[in-house]
Formats: C-alpha cells, structure tokens, sequence
C-alpha cells in the first residue's frame, strides 16, 4: 500500500461521506436493523409477559451455562448473543455492496475512471485501493451500528429489568475476523462485478444477485454454528480470511483497461 | 531514442471497425507533433493506443523506449494526457482536483499544492481554485485538465482537441502555453485538433489521418511539396480600391515571378503589387483530404 493508493482512498470515502444521500441509505437498514427491531423485541417482552411464555420454548435452544433465572434477561440474551451477530454478517455485506458498486461505475459514470487509469498505477493497485475503500467504509458502519445497538440495547435492559446482559465472546470473533472477512469477499467479488458493468443499475443488480444467495446460506447456516460453540465461530472466520486474500490476490489478473472503459 | 514510435500500428475495434491502419510514425523529442484529420479518422484510438487503453491488433507502439501495452504504469508517469473523456471530480474543489492527481502522480502534498497553484495561476484559473469543479464552464474544465496533465512535469504531453470549447482568447493562450512548453522545456507534444489555423501556428510537423490510415506527414514544407503547389501569387494590376485586375496563380517556385511580371508588362498592364502567399495547412488539408486516391498514389 504506497501513499498514491492511500490518496486514491481517502477520496474515495471523502466522496463518500460528503454525499448525505448516500450515507442515510448506507446507514438506515444498519439502524432499523441493530436498533430498532431489538428495542420492539425488548418492549414487546417487557410490556407483554403473557407473549413471554410462548418465547420460552427459543430458550431451550440455549446451552445449559447460559440458562438465566429471569426470563426476559434469557431472551435479551438470546437476542443479543445468538440473533443479533447474523445482522453483522449482513450490514458490512451490504455497506460495502452500496459503495463498491459505485466505485468503478461511478467513475464510469462520471467520466473520471479514465482519467484515473492515466496515473501510474497499476489496475491491480487502483483496484485494491477501491476494495480497501469500500471496505474501511463498510467496517466503519458496522462498528457504528454495534456501537449504537450495545448502548440502546443495555439501556433499555436496564431500564426495564434493571439488570445487565453481557455481550459473548463470539461478538469479538463476529467483529474482528468473521464480518471483515466476509466484508472483504463481498467487496472483492462486487467490485469485480462493478468493473464490467456499464451503469450503476447494472452493477447494483449484479451486486444483490451474487449477495442474495451468501446472505441465505450465511443466515441459515450461522445460526446453527452460533449454537455448536464460539470456536466454530474462529474457524469458520480464518477460513473466510483465507478466501478473502486469495480473491484480493487473483481477482484483478485478467483486467485490462479496455474492458474498463 | 525517439519520444513516440509508431510501427506499422494497427487496431480493429471488436465490432471490426478498423480505426487505425498500419500507421508508422516516429517523433523527436521536442517536436509539437499536430494530429490532424477528419472525425472518425482514428485519432483519439491512436492516442488510447500510445497510452495503453487499447491493445494493438497489430504492429507496435513505444513512448520514450517504452511499449504502452506491456508497462503502461511507466508510460503514463512520463505523459500527461488530456482528452474528452478525462473529466475530475465535480465534488472537488479545482485545486483540491489537483492536489488529489499530483499525489496520484507521486508528488508529496506540499509539492502538488505548489505545482497546482503555479499552474492555476498560468492558466489563468486562480479565481476559481475553491470552487467546486461543478460550477464550472466547459473552457475552465479544459484549461484544468490541462493543468492536471502538466502536474508531474511530464516530458510527453498527449492532447486530444485540448482548446474545443475555448472561447477564442483562451484558445490562443493555451496555444501559447503548448508552444512555450515545447520551446522552453523541451516537451513533446502530441495534439490533435481541428484547428488548423492555431495548428499551423504551433506545430513542427503534421500527420494527416484519414479513415484511419496516414495520407501524409512531415513539415508544412514537406506537405506543400506534396500537394505540387509551391506556392500562390497574387498580382495586382489596377490601383487599390478598384477590384478588377488581380490576377492569381499558382507557381512551382519564387523563380517563376520575374517571368510572370515581365509578360504582364510586355502586354501593357502596370504592376502595381505583387504578393506571394504559400497555402496554409487548411489548404493542404483540403486538397489532401478531399482527393485521398490521388495522394495515396503519390506516397
Ligand atoms: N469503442 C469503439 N468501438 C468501436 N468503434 C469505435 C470505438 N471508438 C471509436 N470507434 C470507431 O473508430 C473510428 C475512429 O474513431 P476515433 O475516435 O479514433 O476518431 P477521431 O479521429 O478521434 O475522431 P474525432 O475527430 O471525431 O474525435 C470511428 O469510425 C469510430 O466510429
Ligand atoms: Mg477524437
């Protein structure tokens, strides 16, 4: 990474963030999904305890170590340990999706991509620039959002109950290794995708086809590997780690500036 | 080493439209090299090919030594391009647009705001260094892209009709600007362009393109040689102001006047003016495009 491909960053979240249109569509689904849906969930519980009961049976689910006295402090732990970790495999997904589409097309778009290409840099690099965009923006919005979801989370638990739900040690693997890795692939394959196509629409549809079918298999299957341990959890990160580097490596060898432009 | 090869360069579009045919050109260092022809002629696809955006379909290019296909990272830190489609950023400020290629370029921050601010100011641009590139008339975007192009100091400058959209005041200073670069700095240019009267001003040497193939090149000498007419001489044989008796001509060389004035003065006429005039390259360009067949021949 030298100081051009740093520049080639930084104006790329500049014109990013300085675009409020942009930033609101990058942050309201993050919002209504970490903040709002959990804060109806807790009032839901809190105000209505006959509802509870039928919730009790999603507890049984739960390794015995983690079974709470209380009821309404198992299910915010339900909550905030099982089920909130899946939105953090699809915020940065979907983040970076937003910004990656636009990162060659937008240029396209506006004709600034071939004035870019003239620098001396190679494709590979002002690629990777691009991804490491996208990708610092899309980690950005998703430690914001977990940020926003712990503080409103353990305020209304403590409002309600008055008690305090500690966040598992899978949250750290969700947010260092797996959601990164995930971020990276997603932002690999979308850019590649973003390269060819020839307007935004196209890149931001080419985008949701190759996500759709991850975030299904993702959603369904972490579910299940949450439950089984939080080692499940490391390993299913590196091997995605793995797989990102791989894609970062490979993905810009068969480009050249003529099917850019 | 030559600063810009062509061989035998050749590209066919991937619809086989073929927009440049076995071309060979070779430029000094130092030349202002005028690209001219019709639209469609192939000009800008041979500009992409010196720059590495296209791959040729056959023969060859170099920029200083270097092949544009095979490293085109190194081609472009010696060559500032400008063409049609090299926009900047609108969000951006005309000198943060600067200062944002110079740091691409691999100048420091300091350096390009010092670069971007000498050449804002010799493009006459420095009143609109802070606002934003949108708000921008089509000129000013022209003359910043100039400036972007010339940020790294490059030794080779590629312009694609660099002045359309100037108002005419503007064209000629950035004409200027072309011709001191060259003359002072040593930098070749490469400029395509429709302009010929600003062209035969600046340029050293010309290259006449038509449906991609080369009809001709060299010095508007050499392309006077071509087109047979030495030159035109006009001879006045009434007072001013009265427009019959002006008697026009074309002659192979200077020799030929005496001999003209001396058969006017036998048949009675008085002389009183004779000018010569060589034809422009708009001449040369019309009687070069309009008969490509004949002059193919003589190539
Ligand atoms: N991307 C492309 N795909 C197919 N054909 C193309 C493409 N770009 C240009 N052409 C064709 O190649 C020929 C040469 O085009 P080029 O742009 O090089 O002309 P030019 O000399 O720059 O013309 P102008 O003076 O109008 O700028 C034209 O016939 C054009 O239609
Ligand atoms: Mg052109």
């Amino acid at each position: 990474m030298n100081k051009e491909m740093l520049a080639i960053i930084k104006k790329d979240i500049r014109g990013i963030t300085a675009n409020r249109r942009m930033m609101i569509s990058l942050l309201v689904v993050p919002i209504v999904l970490t903040v709002f849906l959990p804060t109806v969930f807790i009032l839901t519980t809190y105000l209505m305890p006959t509802e509870v009961a039928e919730l009790q049976k999603l507890l049984t689910f739960l390794p015995e170590n983690q079974q709470a006295q209380n009821i309404n402090d198992a299910l915010a732990g339900l909550l905030l340990n099982y089920f909130l970790p899946l939105f953090f495999l699809i915020i940065p997904v979907m983040a970076s999706s937003v910004m990656a589409a636009s990162s060659f097309v937008g240029e396209k778009e506006k004709h600034t991509l071939e004035t870019l290409l003239y620098a001396p840099l190679s494709l590979r690099q002002i690629f990777r620039a691009k991804v490491f965009a996208a990708f610092l923006l899309s980690m950005f919005v998703s430690f914001l959002s977990f940020s926003i979801m712990l503080i409103v989370l353990e305020t209304e638990v403590t409002l309600t109950s008055g008690s305090f739900i500690l966040p598992g040690i899978q949250w750290l693997f969700i947010m260092l290794l797996v959601s990164p890795a995930i971020s990276l692939i997603a932002v690999t394959l979308i850019v590649r995708t973003s390269a060819r196509a020839q307007s935004m629409e196209d890149a931001q549809q080419g985008a949701v086809f190759l996500l759709l079918p991850i975030l299904m298999l993702l959603a369904g299957q972490f579910t299940g590997v949450m439950l089984i341990s939080p080692l499940a959890l490391l390993g299913i990160g590196a091997v995605c780690c793995c797989i990102a580097a791989v894609l970062l490596r490979q993905c810009m060898g068969r480009f050249t500036y003529e099917m850019l432009l | 080493m030559n600063a810009v090869t062509l061989n035998n360069l050749s590209k066919i579009y991937p619809d086989g439209k073929k927009a440049v045919d076995s071309v060979t050109i070779s430029l000094e260092p130092g030349e202002v090299f005028g690209f001219l022809g019709p639209n469609g002629a192939g000009k800008t696809t041979t500009v992409k090919l010196l720059n590495g955006m296209l791959s040729p379909t056959d023969g060859s290019c170099s920029v200083f030594g270097i092949e544009p296909c095979k490293s085109p990272e190194k081609t472009h830190a010696i060559s500032g391009v400008v063409t049609e489609h090299a926009q900047m950023y609108d969000t951006l400020t005309g000198l943060e647009n600067l200062i944002f290629y110079g740091t691409i370029f691999g100048l420091s921050p300091a350096e390009s705001k010092k670069r971007a601010e000498s050449l804002l100011a010799q493009l006459e641009l420095s009143e609109a260094r802070d606002k934003k590139l949108g708000a921008y008339s089509t000129g000013m975007r022209q003359r910043l892209s100039l400036a972007r192009a010339l940020i790294h100091n490059p030794r080779l400058l590629f312009l694609d009709e660099p002045t359309s959209g100037l108002d005419p005041e503007s064209a000629q200073n950035v004409h200027l600007l072309i011709r001191g670069l060259a003359q002072e700095k040593g930098i070749t240019v490469f400029l395509c362009t429709h302009q010929l009267r600003y062209a035969q001003e600046i340029c050293t040497r010309y290259g006449l393109m038509s449906e991609g193939r080369l009809i001709a090149s060299g010095t508007l000498e050499e392309l006077r040689g071509r087109i047979g007419a030495g030159m035109r001489v006009r001879i006045r044989t009434c007072p001013a102001g009265t427009a019959s008796g002006i008697l026009e001509e074309n002659i192979a060389s200077e020799e030929e006047i005496p001999q003209l004035v001396r058969r006017l003065t036998e048949n009675g006429k008085s002389i009183y003016e004779v000018s010569t005039q060589a034809p422009s390259l708009e001449d040369i360009y019309f009687a070069l495009t309009a008969a490509p067949e004949t002059s193919q021949k003589n190539s």
